[in-house]
């Protein structure tokens, strides 16, 4: 009896402990404090510029910044942690996670005031360095609030190259003329695209985009809210999937591709095995490590088709969002705004490599073509801003058979339809 | 307490267990308490706390909502359960034939081997290594360029199969599964085998039976018990699967392995904590339901069927 | 026709020690060449990936967690468990017999029954994301089996010895803390055992309570560096070095204790 006794003692010795110890944060200090859950790992880029400029601000200011870097796993965690009531007080992540997470449900804060607020010490404001066409395609939270995260990186979706490759040097304008460079690249032995099997999301793009080209702006969206499922019986829809079943067939995919897992396809388009590649702007650093030596990365978006009207551009803004039930959200706020400086910001393009959201700042070098496009073209978001397990159990599993050549578009569609049906079923 | 009790000891003798008896009655419940205590709050209580959970709709943050049977409902609709309950069924049967099978040739091939112990250590290990190891080292081992098809273009197959094409994983991911418990199961086995007296196969020698009746009709009766139990072991533990799904092929969205492989603990795991939507704590624990009910009938169903093949013989 | 049995056992042993050499030769080696070569050796080996598996991949921190809450837990569940699992194989009451069945049944119970409840749980009393949180989540998993597992070890220790016992005087509780739970000593080793071999790979509840990066355990560690790498590009190398980390202590204990792991795992099964 003894020995549980003392063990029981124990447990509660040092349960009572723990609740002690999770409170000592709230000290008062000058600036206050606030707690920030990262996406990025402590030794990547991105945290390093993040963290250059939190200890800055620190400094500057005198609030103290509890940092975790949680890592892309972040996403399956701030549900849990508005859940326990342990929400932190600035989080950042795509904008799509961050809306089906937080937005749609209400738990976002409307940022409108960072949005009015000063860039410290450049005498603008927020709104006026972060262009209003990124924010207004944000999906609208209960309240109908759009301003529930500010970017700080700019990320797109288009096609990536090599500039130095004389059979790439003129970037093809209209899908015909992607599928004729394509056979040309055939005859001469080489891969058109490169894509990995299993990562559905990507080489949905191809779909999504041709969808727009073909169809107009949110065709996606309309397919997709559409609970009747009339919206997969449009002719325009079976046309696009009838593109796609086309591009399959002619086998301009990189072999092996309907086997492998991502990103060995994408490394093979590094080291040259296939001309093209299409992805998030993020691919250019992701390869750099692989790419073979000459390769200089170009972008260009995908072809228009037909009449040629929609150049409509992905924009996949990652940034900075505020639980509702943060316990601090004004220091948060004064540091999203802090962090938006030129000198903070510049970090993420000159070291981090990505696009920032202010055209002032110059994209990296293999990123140039691509923030010119962003800056030109209209914007619009991937498969409309549909996200979450619309995607994962209705549409991916249609899709990822018409990619991999398993079924016909005809087919596609019908499954498509099926998947949309039961989903909505299930969800409706 | 020491004290009282040194003046009985003599006496105690006469009344035959007498005291032992009622101190193992004194000290049961002190005992037998701390675990019970642990094990209902901590396995008891969640499981009642799981079926009430279903009855809800609830994203964990807000307040929850009557849905009755609604999340049940949903399962029934939703594809990606279809998916999950296909694949643990399969994994069940499928993969439990299989590791059956193999563990008795196994056993049977081990049986009088030089070196058996060794093998049998091998083999038994990967069953201590976590499943996400295998999932992840299967991913290049089995990719378009990797060492397993370079193997094959050495051999001269050039029409390499596509392991990890969507279709082929849940099958990669049951062999996989196969191959890891083999080991465990071949191990349980052999240990009830080495129990059979060697003059039973010496007489079903004598009466000339061959090597498959003596297996038929002397080694699988006897070692049937052993079978059975391992047989609900293997029921409950390929319920559970989880960690091989979750990175299989090194997966390129650690947060969603492709729908057609998840198992009913992914389902789970998924509405629970989604990567990019909002949780649905009610339908994971319906699903979780599911999954529990799910054990209960193929465990009731295996000792129907085993019984029966016992009476048989 | 046993010659072939014999070659294909051995063809299977070859086959796992090859994997797990493989695993090991190709975390010395940088990812560039195991993306060339799958088979190469490593010339010259790269002790980078471990020192960075070790630094930045986290695995360090995770790597002593894991072990914290795999021996803690452990131990408090082995304390826990052999009281109770003695009183009930002494007892042969029909309560006694019910509670025996009760456990037992746990057994059955998959794990993910128990994630949202015991989420929401710990979540009320603020032990999600705490090592206490997880310790006592390990605890209570680790009750049927350590439970079922000690009933059937102390059943087989004769009665005789604690009739001694009381003949010389002592208490029910002396008797069994003086000379039941030594001569058990070799059967609570083996429950130790086996359930700090469950919780250092426990996956499930680990990847949903733990959300801090100085919290989480060995398997955490590598779903995240498998999803960091999502945005980083592949880095083989590393990745192996982070699967010996997890693999090692299981490689050390199984060949310092194999026949005692393999004993706690199958024989009271047989029996």
């Amino acid at each position: 009896m003894r020995a549980p006794k003392v063990l029981a003692a124990g447990v509660v010795a040092a349960l009572a402990l723990t609740a002690c110890g999770g409170d000592k944060g709230t000290t008062e200090e000058k600036g206050g404090q606030f707690t920030y859950w990262s996406m990025w790992k402590e030794n990547e880029p991105q945290a390093k510029v993040i963290k250059a400029a939190i200890d800055k601000f620190q400094a500057e200011t005198g609030t103290k910044v509890t940092v975790e870097w949680q890592g892309r796993d972040i996403r399956t965690k701030i549900g849990p942690a508005i859940a326990a009531n342990k929400a932190p007080d600035l989080v950042e992540n795509g904008f799509d996670v961050i809306s089906s997470l937080l937005a749609s449900t209400g738990q976002a804060r409307d940022l409108t005031p960072v949005y009015d607020s000063e860039v410290p010490g450049e005498g603008k404001k927020v709104s006026d360095v972060i262009p209003a066409k990124y924010l207004d395609a944000m999906p609208k939270d209960p309240d109908g609030v759009t301003r529930w995260i500010v970017p700080y990186v700019l990320n797109s979706a288009m096609f990536y190259y090599n500039k130095a490759d004389a059979d790439l040097a003129k970037t093809p304008a209209t899908w015909d003329d992607f599928v004729k460079l394509c056979e040309t690249l055939k005859a001469k032995d080489k891969a058109c695209v490169a894509s990995d099997g299993d990562n559905t999301w990507t080489n949905f793009l191809f779909m999504d985009y041709l969808l727009v080209r073909d169809n107009g702006p949110g065709t996606m969206g309309k397919i997709v809210n559409d609970k009747t499922g009339a919206g997969w019986d449009q002719p325009g829809v079976l046309e696009t999937a009838k593109r796609i079943e086309a591009f399959v067939k002619a086998g301009h995919i990189l072999k092996g591709y309907d086997a492998s897992k991502y990103p060995a396809q994408q490394t093979n388009w590094a080291t040259g095995k296939a001309a093209f590649h299409l992805d998030g702007t993020w691919v250019p650093s992701e390869a750099q490590k692989n790419l073979a030596s000459g390769f200089k990365v170009g972008e260009f978006a995908v072809p228009t088709t037909a009449g040629g009207a929609n150049t409509e551009l992905d924009i996949i803004p990652l940034g900075f969002a505020i639980p509702k039930r943060a316990k601090n959200p004004e220091p948060a706020q004064k540091f999203i705004a802090y962090f938006l400086k030129k000198d903070n910001i510049s970090g993420i393009s000159t070291e981090a490599k990505n696009i920032t959201p202010r055209a002032d700042v110059p994209a990296p070098e293999e990123l140039l073509d691509a923030q010119k496009l962003l800056t030109d073209s209209p914007s619009r978001l991937p498969i409309d801003g549909v996200s979450g397990d619309y995607l994962d159990k209705a549409l991916f599993p249609a899709f990822s058979e018409l990619w991999l050549g398993k079924a016909t578009a005809e087919q596609f569609i019908t499954k498509a339809k099926e998947g949309h049906l039961a989903y909505w079923k299930a969800n409706g | 307490m020491a004290v009282t009790s040194t003046a009985a000891p003599r006496r105690a003798r006469a009344a035959r267990g007498g005291p032992l008896e009622r101190q193992a009655s004194r000290l049961f419940w002190p005992f037998v308490g701390p675990a019970l205590a642990f094990y209902a709050l901590l396995f008891l209580a969640p499981i009642a706390y799981a079926a009430w959970t279903s009855l809800y709709k609830w994203d964990g943050m807000g307040a929850m909502q009557w849905r009755g049977l609604g999340n049940y409902q949903t399962l029934l609709d939703d594809q990606a359960f279809h998916y999950a309950v296909t694949n643990t069924v399969k994994i069940l049967v499928v993969g439990g034939v299989a590791t059956f099978a193999i563990s008795f040739l196994l056993t049977l091939a081990l049986r009088e081997m030089a070196g058996k112990m060794f093998a049998r250590s091998v083999l038994f290990f990967p069953c201590l290594v976590n499943a996400l190891v295998f999932g992840i080292a299967a991913g290049f081992l089995f990719g378009p360029t990797g060492p397993v098809n370079k193997m094959l273009n050495l051999l001269g197959i050039d029409a390499v199969p596509k392991w990890l094409s969507i279709d082929n994983l849940p099958a990669m991911i049951i062999a996989t599964i196969v191959w890891t418990a083999t080991g465990y199961y071949t191990t349980i086995i052999m240990a009830a085998v080495d129990q059979i007296p060697t003059y039973l196969y010496e007489a079903a020698e004598l009466e000339g039976a061959n090597a498959w009746q003596r297996f038929r009709h002397v080694t699988l009766p006897l070692s049937w018990e052993v079978v059975s139990v391992c047989a609900v072991l293997w029921t409950v533990s390929s319920v559970k699967v989880f960690e091989i799904v979750l990175l299989f092929g090194g997966g390129a969205t650690v947060s969603s392995a492709p729908i057609q492989t998840w198992t009913t603990a992914m389902y789970v795991y998924y509405s629970a904590f989604p990567g990019s939507s909002v949780p649905k704590l009610g339908l994971a624990a319906a699903a979780a339901v599911v999954s529990l009910i799910m054990v209960g009938v193929f465990v009731l169903i295996l000792r129907r069927m085993m019984r029966r093949e016992r009476v048989s013989l | 026709m046993r010659r072939i049995g014999h070659t294909i056992v051995w063809l299977l042993v070859v086959a796992d020690l090859a994997l797990l050499a493989w695993i090991f030769v190709t975390s010395l080696r940088d990812t560039q060449s195991i993306f060339n070569e799958p088979f190469g050796l490593p010339v010259p080996p790269q002790g980078g990936n471990w020192a960075k598996a070790w630094a930045d991949g986290g695995f360090s921190g995770a790597a002593i967690n894991s072990v914290g809450v795999a021996a803690v837990s452990s131990l408090v569940a082995v304390a826990l468990a052999a009281p109770a699992a003695y009183a009930l194989a002494r007892r042969r009451t029909r309560t006694s017999n019910a509670l025996t069945m009760t456990f037992a049944l746990g057994l059955g119970v998959p794990g993910q029954v128990l994630l949202v409840p015991l989420f929401v749980g710990l979540a009320a009393v603020e032990l999600t994301d705490s090592f206490i949180g997880l310790t006592v989540v390990y605890i209570g998993l680790a009750m049927p089996f350590t439970v079922y597992l000690l009933t059937g070890f102390f059943a087989g220790i004769p009665v005789v010895l604690e009739e001694a016992a009381a003949i010389d005087g002592a208490s029910g509780l002396r008797a069994f803390v003086k000379v039941v739970l030594p001569v058990a000593r070799g059967g609570l080793i083996t429950a130790f055992l086996l359930q700090f071999i469950g919780a250092w790979n426990e996956t499930l509840f680990a990847i949903a309570l733990m959300t801090s990066d100085d919290k989480i355990t060995l398997p955490v560690a590598l779903v995240n560096f498998v999803g960091l790498q999502q945005y980083a590009g592949r880095d083989w190398g590393t990745m192996f070095a982070g699967i010996c980390i997890i693999l090692a202590p299981m490689v050390a204990l199984f060949s310092w204790l194999g026949t005692r792991i393999i004993q706690g795992m199958t024989v009271g099964i047989g029996k």
